[in-house]
């Protein structure tokens, strides 16, 4: 199971927009590139986007792409309609890099019902079309 | 110099607290700053500052801005207007700018105030209506995570997985306040007592939230007048104190959806607290009455944390049972009913509970209360305020 959209809403919800200093993350999803921001000075990772490094200061920034993989840190699970573009039940998953130290994504589960999600539970990232424009970083079970 | 003791609040009002106040929110905030001015003892024309704050990065618009509501009102002339950003996280930080004012002498007294109408009007708080044009929700808001609940929700579920807290104990929070409530005539949920077996069988909204958890949907305006001793001393009322401000926002800080920290918690809350303790000379053991920010239960026990009254971890057990939280035990808590059950007005209502436990009138009234507690909304940036007698 999977989130489901009503399509009557998804120029409204799907259409991100952007600081400069995020155009690395931004322009790797459209090229279905799951990147991160790395300190080219310290190697400091930092997610969302920064114009700065937090470390060292620095503006120097690389945009690595990432292995995907990671654990479930936290989640919640919608049970109430929150807005009618998005029908209930659906799990929001915030998953922690495995590669990244520090990084944590905001995304959905493609691939189980909320029941099946666990603290630590292993994932990885797929790509899933949400608009013509759109394709976004998802996550679904290791091995699944 | 230290601001301690160098303001006071004066003056309370409020307009009722209803599903349908059937009147724009400037309306009223007018309705409750008169109030305050009746209660204070001052003429309107006196006011001659205001600190207000809305969900501007949030939501919509502020609906009812200073100068709207002072056009309304009369008053001739601001000599001090400032807004605290971050939604309910400034409700503490409008008192402490308004402090600051007065004691600078910028202006003789400011009008603090808070009106909202999600009960009936356009803005209804916990509703998204599409990506808003500030970058950050775009990392969200197309996953379908789009509510404050659902924010603090992914927040409290890692909380309780770390700390063992359970639903039981978030429960207590829920039947605390509504406690309270019961006693307080213009609570939302006057008469409407609540039981632990009600609380644990409601279905979810967002996991761990059941709508037990969430605060209340209402209408409604709370204002508070702030103005120095020396002046206080021709007005009607005995004045609370403000013996200390604290503000934090912490490392890494985002409106909500600070999730990107070593540990997820409450920083800002831990900021706050050693600047509120530290300008009131006060600590933790000194503090008779809390008014704790609770747009959501689980972020009480949180505080109980963060603002030092036990360690990490021992916020949930601390709420276990509801005896030490209730009037009678050792930190009585949201004794007006909290935004849980009296009112969610940002917070401005529970300063003004903190007034009232000062003054000695609250319809759940902690007897002889020196120092009181009070903090603005979590997850975002914070606020916090120590109101003393003054002694």
């Amino acid at each position: 199971m999977s989130i489901e959209y009503n399509p009557k809403y998804m120029k409204h919800f799907y259409d991100p927009v952007w600081e400069n200093f995020e155009d690395g993350f931004w322009q790797g999803i459209k090229q279905r590139k799951l990147k991160f921001q790395k300190c080219s000075g310290c190697g400091t990772f930092s997610h969302p986007p920064r114009v700065r490094c937090p470390k060292c200061k620095g503006e120097g920034w690389e945009w690595v792409e990432s292995s995907g993989k990671g654990r479930i840190y936290s989640w919640t699970v919608a049970r109430q309609e929150v807005h009618p573009a998005f029908r209930v039940p659906f799990e929001i998953v915030l998953v922690e890099m495995e590669n990244e130290p520090g990084v944590r994504l905001i995304s959905n589960m493609v691939d189980c019902t909320p029941e099946e999600i666990s603290f630590d539970m292993p994932v990885e990232v797929c790509f899933r079309e949400v608009t013509k424009e759109w394709a976004l970083p998802m996550f679904k079970k290791v091995g699944g | 110099m230290s601001l301690k003791n160098k303001a006071c609040i004066v003056g309370i009002g409020s307009t009722e607290f209803t599903r349908n106040a059937g009147r724009s929110e400037i309306h009223l905030a007018v309705d409750a700053v008169t109030a305050a001015c009746v209660d204070a003892g001052l003429e309107i024309d006196q006011i001659d500052g205001m600190s207000s704050y809305g969900t501007a990065g949030i939501y919509a618009a502020e609906l009812a801005p200073d100068i709207d509501v002072a056009r309304s009102l009369g008053i001739p002339n601001l000599r001090y207007f400032g807004q605290t950003p971050w939604g309910g996280g400034a409700s503490c930080g409008v008192v402490a700018h308004a402090a600051m004012a007065v004691a600078s002498g910028v202006a003789n007294y400011v009008v603090c105030y808070r009106s909202l109408k999600p009960a009936s009007g356009t803005v209804r708080y916990g509703r998204p209506t599409a990506i808003p044009a500030e970058y950050r929700y775009s990392y969200y808001m197309p996953y379908g995570f789009a509510s404050p609940t659902m924010w603090v929700a992914t927040m409290a579920k890692r909380w309780m997985h770390e700390t063992g807290a359970t639903r039981e104990q978030l429960g207590y929070v829920a039947l605390v306040s509504r406690e309270n409530a019961l006693r307080n005539p213009r609570a939302m949920f006057y008469g409407r007592p609540l039981t632990m077996e009600e609380y644990l069988h409601s279905p979810m909204s967002s996991d761990p939230f059941t709508l037990h958890d969430t605060c209340l949907e209402n209408d409604g305006a709370v204002a508070l007048i702030v103005t120095t001793p020396e002046r206080a001393r021709d007005l009607k009322q005995k004045p609370a104190f403000i013996a200390g401000v604290g503000f934090g926002t912490s490392y890494d800080s985002h409106s909500m959806t600070s999730f990107y920290r070593d540990s997820i918690g409450l920083p800002e809350c831990t900021e706050a607290a050693r600047e509120v303790f530290r300008m009131a000379e006060l600590t933790q053991k000194d503090i008779d009455v809390a008014q704790l920010y609770d747009a959501f239960t689980a972020t009480v026990p949180m505080q109980l944390e963060t603002y030092g009254f036990c360690k990490y971890g021992e916020g949930g057990a601390f709420c276990q049972g509801g005896d030490r939280i209730r009037l009678g035990g050792e930190l009585p808590i949201n004794t007006s009913g909290g935004m849980l059950a009296e009112a969610y007005i940002h917070g401005m209502n529970m300063i003004a509970e903190g007034v009232r436990q000062v003054r000695g009138t609250s319809t759940s009234q902690v007897k002889d209360a020196q120092n009181v507690l009070v903090t603005g909304g979590l997850g975002v940036p914070t606020t916090a305020l120590i109101l003393t007698q003054g002694n």
